[in-house]
């Protein structure tokens, strides 16, 4: 299978005119032709097989949007080499935009005055989308995204969660081999977020559409992505399965143990102590290699063990992790 | 093509989606009209011509400047492409498999359509009844004024995406809507046509693509240009409207290709 996206050593370095502060500087901004470098993407690769669902992540500027941007070939890439569907996506940006959607969390597609039903009759004759076809998939999403009862409302009318639930719906009437999504559930309810969650799984699963979807919602990825990016300060810093990040980015799992009596303080060779409660000691594994059995036989069985917990951190306490550490190091590095 | 169809249909309908504009329309294009006819009248002060130019022609060439200029909004245009370059928004458009100039043509179209339906010919039917208008000078007169008509919204078209395009690297959008105003209403002969300029002011004005909006097709109508200088002059601007949609098209690209290559 060959891959459907190819990313090799990719960057995107923005310019930006200089500006100096205060009112003298903003003369001086006027005549300067200062420019700074930002590098919005940094030497990023990955290969992306058809069907896949894949979860870009990374806080804010971290780059996905420009990532995405360069894929839907809205942005011309400042080096390396990307191809999207074995085409350069911006010399073939209108061969490229037949065979993908887009959904802009932050920017509508729709007609702003027009009924939500007529911006899709208009998204149809863009697309030349065959009658019968553009019907079927129209009536199938609708009923999936319970779109029906304001299709004849004008878009200026819906809130925020029956837009992007339009929104969606329009970026797949054409049938596109990928989907882009950029930060779909931003802003949207609890209610609203899980069955644009549930769809997206859905049509990924059945139709095979390849989904990329950028995002600051963990949840958004455990429950669509299989895989996951995830992109940092320009920079590519995981490229795997969600449940791999934990080892990947090496987040130590927790350990309680709790005693009938205080058997005083209890130092482990395979694992440190962290906190002392008395009756409750708390401990942090840094390695994965050790086995329960191991602990649980150095602590002994005389010394009124009452209960175990072992806590596996979740993937945002994974995240929190990595990016104290970054930033420890970063201090230290300054 | 057919989605550009499609446009112009959308046009015409999100025009619908906003019933009390039609009135503040009819109201506003009477009151524009009723004022240059009473500049006019005023002007001519009860002489029956001037420089050869009877009372009739000039009521009616006023009457005409609203017909031809009624309709197409420049004001919009200029706001909207402006707006679309200056906010990113036209991001949206390069990802669809459309060119955004060509759309933005279909659409004016439609709305276009509707406000000459809508405004123009019922404000036309008011004042003509009031005042009096001539018919046009002969069938070839009646059929070039119409072929005029598209060639005077072709333009207008032009000149106003041109500076809406414009605003992305020069100035504040709403500053080139003033200048743009401005600049129309002398330069296409709405408020004075060009055989009342002193020379060489006059020879310039009739010379430069305004002059196309108004000017002509109020001429032709009223039979100023005879066969030959009516098709020499139909001619002269359709270069005008080529020479035009190729520096659309040079500036729309230099501005997309600025927000692709560096992020806007």
């Amino acid at each position: 299978m060959t891959a459907l996206i190819e990313a090799r050593g990719v960057s995107k370095r923005f310019r930006q005119h200089k500006r100096f502060p205060g009112l003298l500087g903003a003369f001086k901004t006027l005549v300067t032709s200062e420019y700074t470098e930002v590098a919005a993407v940094s030497d990023i690769s990955f290969d992306i097989a058809a069907g896949e669902a894949v979860g870009y992540l990374g806080p804010n500027g971290a780059g996905k949007s420009t990532m995405i941007k360069m894929m839907t070939g809205i942005l011309v890439p400042s080096g390396g080499a990307l191809s999207v569907l074995g085409r350069t996506p911006h010399l073939q940006r209108m061969d490229n935009a037949r065979e993908i959607g887009v959904v802009f969390g932050q920017r509508s597609q729709l007609w702003w005055d027009l009924p939500v039903i007529d911006s899709f009759t208009l998204h149809r004759r863009i697309y030349d989308i065959p009658e019968a076809r553009y019907a079927d998939n129209l009536k199938r999403f609708s009923e999936l995204l319970d779109l029906t009862p304001f299709l004849d409302r004008a878009v200026r009318q819906l809130s925020l969660g029956q837009r992007m639930r339009a929104e969606i719906v329009m970026s797949l009437l054409h049938d596109p081999k990928i989907l882009f999504l950029d930060e779909p559930t931003i802003g949207l309810d609890v209610v609203a977020k899980d069955a644009v969650r549930k769809f997206l799984a859905e049509i990924n699963r059945e139709r095979g559409v390849t989904i990329i979807l950028t995002t600051h919602d963990l949840v958004d990825i455990e429950e669509i992505c299989p895989r996951l990016i995830m992109v940092d300060h320009s920079r590519l810093i995981f490229d795997g399965e969600l449940s791999r990040l934990r080892s990947a980015l090496g987040s130590a799992r927790r350990l309680t143990l709790e005693f009938t009596a205080d058997p005083g303080p209890l130092p482990l060779t395979s694992a440190t102590l962290t906190a002392d409660e008395g009756l409750r000691k708390h401990y942090l594994l840094e390695s994965d290699d050790i086995s329960l059995v191991t602990i649980l036989s150095e602590v002994g069985s005389d010394r009124g063990l009452k209960d175990v917990a072992l806590h596996e951190p979740d993937i945002e306490e994974v995240i929190r992790t990595f990016y104290q550490r970054r930033n420890a190091a970063a201090a230290v590095a300054g | 093509m057919k989605a550009y169809i499609a446009f112009a249909r959308s046009g015409f309908l999100s025009s619908l989606a906003y019933r009390n504009e039609v009135w503040a329309n009819i109201f506003g294009k009477l009151v524009q009209v009723f004022a240059r006819v009473a500049i006019w009248l005023a002007a001519y002060a009860g002489m029956t011509a001037v420089d050869g130019i009877s009372i009739q022609d000039m009521v009616t060439y006023a009457l005409l400047g609203g017909v031809v200029m009624g309709a197409t909004r420049h004001d919009r245009l200029v706001r909207q492409v402006g707006n679309a370059l200056k906010t990113g928004d036209v991001a949206v458009w390069l990802l669809k498999p459309v060119h955004y100039p060509l759309y933005l043509l279909a659409v004016e179209a439609g709305m276009s359509v509707y406000t000459f339906l809508l405004a123009v010919v019922p404000t036309i039917i008011i004042v003509a009844l009031v005042y009096g208008m001539l018919p046009p000078a002969s069938p070839f007169h009646a059929a070039m004024f119409v072929a005029f008509c598209g060639l005077s919204f072709t333009i207008h078209f032009l000149v106003a995406a041109l500076f809406g395009v414009l605003a992305f690297w020069l100035m504040t959008i709403f500053s080139l809507e003033w200048l743009l105003q401005s600049l129309i209403v002398l330069l296409s002969g709405l408020l004075v046509p060009f055989w009342f300029f002193p020379e060489p002011f006059g020879t310039i004005a009739s010379h430069q693509p305004m002059a196309w909006l108004v000017y002509y097709p109020s001429a032709v109508w009223l039979g100023r240009l005879d066969a030959l200088e009516t098709s020499v002059y139909f001619a002269f601007g359709l270069g005008w409207a080529s020479l035009l949609a190729f520096a659309l098209a040079l500036l729309w690209r230099r501005a997309s290709s600025r927000i692709t290559v560096q992020g806007g």
